[in-house]
């Protein structure tokens, strides 16, 4: 799948600018502040229709203005446009497909596939289990839209369930049990579905993260990853009975402490590289090319997947890896599809590889021009 | 801009009404302002009987006139099944397909900690105790299926079994003169799971 265009409309820095890019790698080069990461950000949008970073949408907005429209035209075996236009003054948000309005945005999720590389991905390999759940269920979700649906549907349990053992917590009725043994059904159902796709993900993205290490990063070092979670089986069956087990188990606690304590939201991912835990005994640059692994692999396990070629965006992904490493990386995009790159450093783009397909695109204060 | 305060009355209360906006409140403020007296006099006077001539069925919790509503006190319908629904809005879909004759249920809800809703704020011991003054063989579960008309079809299986009496679940799957491709995931993943022998 290729972007062949991008128009943003009063979009930060952006009041209207019009690209169009090379199917292969184009480098966005400018100082800080000039409107770089935005065209990545507006690529984004109009892929998944959220910013980058969880950002709050009006933020978005160019100063002098109250809405922004960005407008990607797509090439695969057919050509599809993607409109989203966000109006400050309700705090509306809508996106056309082809000119007509999509009402439900989790079916338009994955079908035009990005994978990113940011600064922020530093916390999933250091930061809360919580990110690197982040990073896996929105792997899976771009994948399989059932999972997504099912994760919507267990946070929704979650709550209710935290609401129904806090009012136990406080008024100590025991009618309410009942109650809870009906909410624990719905979580096992649901739960159970979330960690059987999880083990059937790790075991799968294995293989990917290792060709993403041996392929482009560091042939001597050999990336792992495993799932911490209530049990490893792929058998609903089995998951379920386990689940159940130690539900009734931790029951007592829960109802003590007011909070879902087991379950899929608990779990966490481990990295290792050489078998050593990558956040406890990794250094700087290992944590980075885990994060560049990851994301590599997120690419081609979306490719085979979805048999559609997600669009890479790399948010100065050089700026922390050594020479030898970025030209690696480069050299090898050249495999992968359509990149998005931004570099402030325009001294290091000797270093990388340049092919006649490629496009240099300066931005400076929102404008940009092509070399 | 200052809005005549009468006007401005009747756009607040309108625009409590759900699916109503501000904006279309306003618009039908308007329109009953040019509409003439009587007309309007009649929708206040529908509005008020509304409220004092209709009342929930007893037995049911059904919309009903009398105390007992028009499906309870109808002999022919099939006394020994009663359909569970959330509000008396899905009887009056349940009932256009006349595909149904026995008696409902309305429980006012479904469980929902979240917003308050506990199996206490639903009509559920009334459920419960029909099983001992009628002669029920058959409780058809008929809530939405979102993840609180699931757990509330769980909690209810897990009340009316030890009565000894059949409980079921209303089919989910594809709806009928619709195209599969155009069915969303979720649908077709359970309408596979819950396929049935020809």
């Amino acid at each position: 799948m290729i972007l062949e265009e991008l128009r943003l409309i009063n979009f930060r820095l952006h009041t209207n600018t019009k690209l169009k890019f090379s199917d292969k790698i184009n480098y966005i080069v400018g100082g800080n502040g000039q409107g770089k990461t935005s065209i990545l950000e507006a690529i984004y949008y109009i892929c998944t229709s959220k910013g980058l970073n969880q950002n709050n949408d009006s933020e978005a907005v160019n100063f002098n203005s109250n809405s922004f429209e960005i407008k990607g035209v797509f090439s695969d075996l057919t050509k599809n446009e993607s409109r989203l236009f966000y109006s400050a003054e309700n705090k509306k948000k809508v996106l056309y497909l082809d000119e007509k309005q999509v009402f439900r945005i989790s079916e338009f999720i994955g079908k035009f596939p990005v994978v990113t590389i940011t600064q922020s991905d530093h916390e999933i390999t250091a930061g809360s289990p919580a990110e690197r759940r982040k990073f896996v269920d929105s792997v899976i979700s771009q994948a399989s839209n059932t999972y997504l649906k099912t994760l919507v549907d267990y946070n929704k349990i979650l709550k209710n369930r935290a609401a129904l053992l806090n009012q136990i917590k406080e008024t100590g009725r025991k009618d309410y049990i009942d109650e809870l043994d009906s909410w624990n059904e719905s979580l096992i159902n649901n739960g159970t579905y979330l960690l059987k796709n999880r083990n059937q993900f790790v075991e799968e993205f294995k293989l990917y993260l290792d060709n993403a290490y041996k392929n482009i990063l560091d042939e001597n070092e050999k990336p792992g990853i495993e799932y911490k979670t209530l049990c490893s089986s792929i058998e609903t069956e089995e998951i379920k009975n386990i689940f159940q087990k130690k539900l009734a188990e931790i029951k007592k606690e829960e109802i003590i402490r007011g909070v879902n304590l087991i379950g899929p939201h608990r779990d966490d991912f481990i990295f290792y590289i050489n078998n050593l835990e990558i956040k406890k005994y990794g250094s700087q640059g290992q944590n980075k090319t885990f994060q560049v692994a990851l994301r590599f692999g997120e690419f081609f396990y979306l490719k085979d997947k979805l048999g559609k070629t997600p669009v890479f965006l790399m948010d100065d992904v050089f700026g922390e890896l050594d020479t030898q490493r970025s030209e690696r990386i480069s050299s090898f995009l050249n495999k992968t599809g359509q990149t998005f790159i931004t570099m402030t450093d325009f001294t290091r783009f000797g270093e990388l590889y340049k092919s006649s397909e490629d496009k240099l695109i300066y931005v400076k204060k929102g404008e940009v021009s092509y070399a | 801009m200052l809005i005549a305060e009468p006007l401005q009355k009747v756009i607040d209360e309108l625009s409590k009404l759900p699916s109503i906006g501000k904006k279309t409140a306003q618009r039908l403020a308007l329109h009953l302002l040019k509409t003439d007296v009587n007309d309007v006099q009649k929708l206040a006077e529908a509005l008020i009987e509304l409220k004092h001539k209709l009342q929930f069925c007893k037995v049911c919790f059904n919309i009903s006139v009398e105390e007992k509503c028009a499906i309870c006190s109808n002999e022919k319908r099939e006394r020994s099944i009663i359909c569970v629904v959330e509000d008396a809005g899905d009887i009056l879909a349940i009932e256009k397909t006349n595909e149904y004759r026995g008696l409902y249920h309305v429980l006012g809800g479904a469980l929902s900690p979240l917003s308050g809703i506990g199996s206490e704020n639903l009509k559920i011991k009334e459920l419960i105790s029909r099983f001992s003054s009628e002669k029920i063989s058959e409780v058809i579960i008929a809530l939405n299926p979102d993840t609180e008309g699931e757990t509330t079809a769980h909690y209810l299986a897990g009340l009316i079994k030890p009565f000894g009496i059949k409980v079921t679940r209303i089919a989910r799957g594809l709806p009928i003169g619709s195209d599969i491709e155009f069915a969303d995931e979720a649908t077709i993943g359970r309408a596979v799971t819950g396929r049935i022998d020809i």
